[in-house]
């Protein structure tokens, strides 16, 4: 009897392109959200409220999350079928983390 | 009413979807750390689909957390009040801001609350899509279970706070 064998998963060693988008994406996505916030609380760019009773933070956070998307669309297209050397892209998306936690971090608004 | 709609919705955001992905977080983390993968004769690893499971249940829990905080808790939460009201106790914001040593929670624990949840979302995401995408692989090579490791934990540490600033902040001016 014929036993269906599902493929082997795509390994590492062929091709890592796709996790790395998804990551850098992230980090990317995240930094948005930080740069929407700061340039909002600086005066410079308001994103326009999409839902009034819940104010400007809709605007903020759905522009950060169409950058996320668009971002990890065009990086998907671009690597998924590459080989990318991960300790970069791992460092630039922890720096990108690190920014974005920092930069929609209250006290940091002070500074401005 | 034992609770109002208010006070249902929040227990849904804060302690139902909240509180799901935070054990979902937690599980893919100790299953991520704690797990030696067995490679069956399909060449997949034992465990591998429990896993993207653990991480897309997580990665649903919290969008859900955060669009329901953000469009259905919030609004109630910064409403404002109308003139020469001395009961604050259904406007949360201005009641936890009429007093100054409560008003850190919203400059402080609100702020934090508005946005960064939206990061960790977007984290587990990532995480999700490669343990879909990658099952075997994210738990065989060492540098990329690594690097999905400290996602994982980066979000969890957001999540676990941000969960805990929401309890102070329910605690002081809930949303009854």
């Amino acid at each position: 009897m014929a036993t269906a064998v599902r493929p082997q998963s795509t390994t590492l060693a062929d091709v890592n392109g796709a996790a790395m988008a998804a990551m850098l994406a992230a980090g990317i996505g995240a930094l948005a959200m930080a740069l929407f916030v700061i340039l909002n609380e600086a005066g410079m760019f308001a994103a326009p409220t999409l839902y009034g009773p819940a104010g400007g933070v809709t605007g903020r956070t759905t522009f950060a999350t169409l950058v996320w998307l668009v971002v990890w669309g065009g990086l998907h297209t671009r690597w998924r079928a590459r080989q990318i050397a991960p300790g970069r892209v791992f460092g630039l998306t922890l720096a990108f983390v690190g920014a974005a936690v920092a930069g929609t971090f209250p006290p940091i608004w002070g500074l401005l | 009413m034992l609770f109002s709609e208010r006070s249902i919705w929040t227990m849904v955001h804060g302690i139902g979807l909240g509180g799901a992905a935070l054990l979902g977080l937690a599980a893919a983390l100790f299953y991520l750390y704690a797990a030696r993968p067995v490679p069956d004769p399909t060449g997949n690893e034992t465990g591998s689909r429990a896993f993207a499971m653990v991480t897309v249940f997580s990665a649903v829990m919290l969008w859900l957390t955060v669009i329901i905080g953000t469009y259905i808790i919030f609004p109630p939460y910064r409403a404002t009040p109308p003139p020469g009201t001395t009961d604050l106790s259904q406007f949360p914001r201005a009641l936890v801001l009429a007093n100054p040593g409560t008003a850190w929670l919203h400059a402080f624990a609100m702020e934090i609350k508005e946005h960064m949840p939206w990061i960790a979302s977007m984290l587990t995401t990532a995480v999700a899509f490669i343990a879909v995408r990658y099952p075997g692989t994210v738990l065989r090579d060492r540098p990329l279970r690594t690097m999905v490791l400290t996602l994982l934990a980066i979000a969890f540490v957001l999540v676990a706070g941000i969960s805990l600033l929401g309890v102070f902040v329910n605690k002081v001016a809930p949303l009854d």
